[in-house]
């Protein structure tokens, strides 16, 4: 019998392979039965609970903290402020913020005092007796903000990343056809329906944080740097969690609450409100991006010219790497011999931005396939046939930075994927259904995505695994969970790895104390590295297995006594992520200040839609999401995360937009930003693309964020289709489409429906004084 | 100040504060935290339960408001231990990432199974339509509770 453990393949005899099995999350029975604990629903006797006071101003000075009032309520335990935090900085770059503000506030909903009182009414009363005495500043209120100041001292851009392969300009020049593409997209906020908060205790020296996180290590980190601690000394338990998508990764909840904690040597308590969340939260980046494509008259891609402005608010925290992703992103999924990327971050007194699914990717995207898909009706060619005949193939190299692309990429099989449902099939006979105001049209779009945080970054996950004597197989390992049942699938890859039943193996995840450090929840890289170090640990745990005379065919119970009694029971393993084979034009030296992905998950999709000429406004009839991730280890939780994932493009692109007025937060609760409900979300078919990816765990890689990218950019599509109006600006608003139809037709008339939706809801309820604030659609 | 009796999960429930929440009543004094705050002000669903068999925000009722009622959360909708058909169909049809939406789903879900005549898919949606989900853009959620109607056996 062979005893092969690399990866990709799995020996199971006598056992049920699971892997590709729908197994459901393993706390699914607690979840619905109300009985799971979130780190916000934890309790114990005595404990304070916290509430932090908040800059009202964008950008000033702080002349005076008075927290005399606040301190004397009765049932106050302590109020910090900026003296009281030993290192006043939240990591070790300072233009990353203070934890609480000292000096100068930079943007609304800067945290600027903790309080911590017996209880949360007590709290909250407290912060708000706080007096805080501002000398105001100009507001720097994007990036082009005429304001005579800067946010930082260095100045307002927080950084730039420039890259040009071949000649662009000569190549744009020589082109049959140049489409100039100038689009913005908006902030979006995460809407984790768990707003941040959760429990911290200080005992012995040692501060446990029970906190939402995507990345425990850098969590760890952000604590001990401000309260000067050992990190050795700071434990994190970061999970269960109410949904992450980015704003856990580097949120400063788990700082607030171990400063409390610290300072009062009692456990504490603080549950964020939703107003506080979306106010001071992070947001998706809100990016200007411009497309210029040159292309052949047959077709053939010459050249993209992609120029980007990101507004990352006052902190840069993700702000460089997203804007990285956006590089290497702003060529799409194409082939072309000239390639240019120009990308500034910017800093503004605007919402802070910082991770958001998708990273980057979905900002550029929308201005390159509303480019694709224009050059496709000015050539006359239909948009798939433009589309993959422009791919990147598999083993190629990358537009921009000339990397090789991973074999395992299905970029044209994914496209065809979703050409061949009946949706796309079909468009012709959905658009002469088309009747009255409501023009019938269908889009499509698509997108990839790297797994992982790039070459010459050294990402890695790590794995610890310890057979019991009662023949049960412990295992610890990162990524940590926030809702994708990344627990299940791990569980189901080393059930087929090890070839015994996954009742028998217990994952543990999300305890720093425990799980060896593994990195960030976040590009797409839980299932491809943490996966991929289950495997490798239960490979070595499988080699023992396999020597002779271990797995004597007697009961695992047996088995599992016997390597418990020798000493051979516990493991450890890790995974390095492979860097790309070639780095292209990269220099080798700076291969980490551009890190290009090895492996890059594909996205195709479809939408089918009817809009109304008069009103503006967008109606859904489908989705297709067609997804090559690789294998699926869980095929359900796979379509799980591609439906969320189509579900958030939605919300990106018809309703969600953060808007602020110079500055001051106008869209501050979910009555105001709307996120999709199930009556806005159409049916979505997902189609999942056969395929194998050889360095992923039984071919598996990521696929959580390009599901998110290709929905704004095929709904602006079919909008075109329909009615021969490219939407440049997201979201979609029935106010912008119809600005942007009267433009084209000179008419514009408005007209009510009775859905009750988030379409229905963002005109009845958005206040008539910030429309007006809008771009104009037709101006674009 | 010490409320009059409601029934909680069938069992009566006394001396909560009449002004407070009954979100607040339900999650510290009962020690029911399958209802969550999502919000606070009737958006998000997240702190749905029955009211007589009816679904509501409780972050916007009073306990007062409660008084004499039969209040129902997703710990109520099955024995402890167990789970009620509709649940389990939530488990099978993996309807669920992080689950913080859940309970005030599969309680909205529940009251909806009870209550309505006819169930399709725009009636199940319509009737999700007040619980916010930002994970699984809810054709999972839809298609449990289908599934729960076509059994005929409801919650
Ligand atoms: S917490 Fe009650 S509706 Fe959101
Ligand atoms: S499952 Fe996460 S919000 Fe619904």
């Amino acid at each position: 019998m062979t005893r092969e453990t690399t990866q990709g393949t799995s020996r199971a005899p006598a056992h049920t392979g699971v892997v590709g099995r729908s197994l459901p999350a393993d706390d699914a029975a607690a979840i619905v039965a109300g009985d799971l604990e979130y780190v916000t629903d934890r309790r114990v006797d005595g404990m304070l609970h916290g509430a932090v006071h908040r800059s009202a101003h964008p950008h000033a000075r702080i002349v005076s903290v008075d927290t005399a009032r606040a301190a004397s309520e009765p049932g106050v335990v302590a109020v910090l402020t900026a003296g009281d935090v030993p290192c006043n900085q939240l990591g070790t770059d300072s233009e990353n913020g203070a934890v609480l503000a000292g000096d100068v506030v930079r943007q609304v909903g800067e945290a600027i005092a903790l309080v911590a009182a017996a209880d949360p009414e007590t709290a909250r009363r407290a912060a708000d007796l706080i007096e805080v005495g501002y000398e105001p500043l100009p507001v720097v209120d994007g990036p082009d903000s005429p304001a005579p100041v800067t946010v930082h001292p260095r100045g307002n851009v927080a950084g730039t990343l420039t890259f040009e392969s071949g000649d662009v300009a000569t190549a744009l020049s020589s082109s049959d056809l140049v489409v100039d593409v100038d689009t913005t997209t908006s902030a979006q906020e995460h809407v984790a329906i768990e707003t941040p908060g959760g429990m911290a205790e200080w005992d012995l020296g040692k501060i446990t944080v029970w906190c939402g996180s995507q990345n425990p290590g850098l969590h760890r980190k952000l604590v001990a740097h401000a309260l000067r601690l050992n990190l050795d000394d700071v434990r994190l338990v970061s999970n269960p969690v109410g949904g992450a998508f980015g704003s856990r990764n580097d949120d400063p909840a788990p700082v607030y609450l171990a400063l409390l904690a610290w300072h009062t040597t009692r456990p504490v308590h603080l549950h964020l409100s939703r107003r506080e969340t979306i106010v001071a939260g992070p947001k998706r980046h809100p990016y200007r991006t411009r497309v210029r494509l040159g292309f052949d008259r047959a077709g053939t891609l010459r050249a993209i010219d992609s120029r980007a402005v990101a507004d990352t608010g006052p902190y840069v925290t993700a702000g460089r790497n997203v804007l990285k992703t956006s590089a290497e992103l702003s060529s799409g999924p194409y082939a072309a011999p000239n390639a240019r990327f120009d990308g500034t971050v910017a800093y503004s007194n605007n919402a802070n931005a910082g991770a958001f699914r998708g990273f980057g990717a979905p900002q550029v995207a929308f201005a390159l396939e509303t480019a694709v898909s224009e050059a496709a009706v000015e050539l006359g060619l239909d948009p798939v046939q433009i589309r993959r005949a422009n791919l990147t193939r598999p083993g190629d190299a990358h537009s921009l930075y000339g990397h090789t692309v991973s074999r395992s990429l299905r970029a044209s099989q994914t496209l065809d994927a979703a050409a061949a449902h009946p949706w796309w099939r079909d468009r012709d006979a959905w658009a002469a259904g088309s009747a009255g105001p409501w023009r019938r049209g269908t889009g499509i779009a698509m997108a990839i995505k790297g797994v992982g945080m790039g070459s010459g970054k050294g990402d890695t996950a790590r794995a610890r695994l310890i057979v019991s004597a009662t023949g049960t197989v412990n295992i610890w390992a990162g990524p940590n969970h926030t809702g994708q049942a990344i627990g299940t699938a791990y569980r189901q890859i080393a059930a087929d790895t090890l070839g015994i039943d996954h009742d028998r193996i217990r994952v543990h995840v999300g305890d720093s104390e425990l799980v060896p450090e593994s990195g960030a929840t976040a590009a797409s890289r839980s299932m491809y590295a943490g996966g991929s170090a289950v495997h490798q640990v239960c490979g070595r745990l499988r080699a023992v297995l396999d020597e002779p005379g271990v797995d004597t065919g007697a009961s695992f119970d047996d088995v599992a006594a016997h390597l418990v009694a020798s000493g051979r029971a516990e493991y450890e393993a890790e995974f390095v992520l492979p860097d790309v084979d070639d780095i292209g034009r990269i220099p080798p030296e700076a291969l980490a200040d551009y890190a290009p992905h090895a492996v890059y998950g594909c996205s195709a999709q479809v939408v089918r839609l009817e809009v109304n000429t008069l009103t503006g406004e967008i109606r859904l009839h489908g989705v297709v999401c067609a997804v090559d991730a690789g294998v699926a280890v869980n095929p359900g939780a796979t379509v799980g995360q591609a439906e969320g994932g189509v579900a958030q493009g939605v919300g990106f692109a018809l309703f969600e937009e953060y808007r602020l007025d110079a500055g001051v937060p106008v869209t501050t609760s979910l009555e105001n930003y709307l996120i999709p409900t199930a009556m806005d979300v159409p049916p979505i078919e997902t189609v999942l693309v056969t395929g194998h990816e050889n360095t992923g765990p039984f071919g598996a890689k990521g696929m959580s964020e390009v599901v998110v990218v290709p929905t704004a950019p095929a709904i602006a599509a079919a909008v075109g289709s329909a009615t021969g109006f490219w939407p440049r600006h997201l979201p979609m608003t029935p106010e912008r489409v119809r600005a942007g139809l009267s433009a084209m037709s000179g008419e514009g008339t408005s007209e009510r429906s009775g859905r009750r939706s988030a379409a229905e809801r963002a005109r009845t309820r958005a206040r008539p004084e910030n429309m007006s604030a809008e771009p104009a659609e037709g101006a674009s | 100040m010490s409320g009059d009796s409601m029934r909680v999960n069938g069992t009566p429930a006394r001396g909560h504060d009449p002004g407070a929440r009954l979100l607040d009543v339900l999650r510290d004094d009962l020690g029911l935290r399958g209802v969550k705050e999502g919000c606070g002000i009737g958006e998000c669903g997240s702190c749905t339960v029955l009211l007589d068999g009816e679904p509501v925000c409780s972050c916007l009722v009073f306990a007062g408001q409660a008084e004499g009622r039969d209040v129902v959360t997703a710990e109520g909708l099955a024995p402890a231990g167990e789970l009620g058909r509709l649940q389990q169909e939530f488990v099978d049809h993996q309807a669920l990432q992080c689950g913080y939406c859940i309970p005030g789903v599969v309680v909205s879900a529940a009251a909806h199974l009870a209550g309505a005549d006819h169930v399709d898919e725009s009636s199940v949606r319509e009737a999700l339509s007040g619980n916010l989900c930002r994970c699984t853009g809810y054709s999972k959620l839809v298609a449990a509770v289908l599934a729960t109607a076509d059994d005929g056996d409801q919650a």
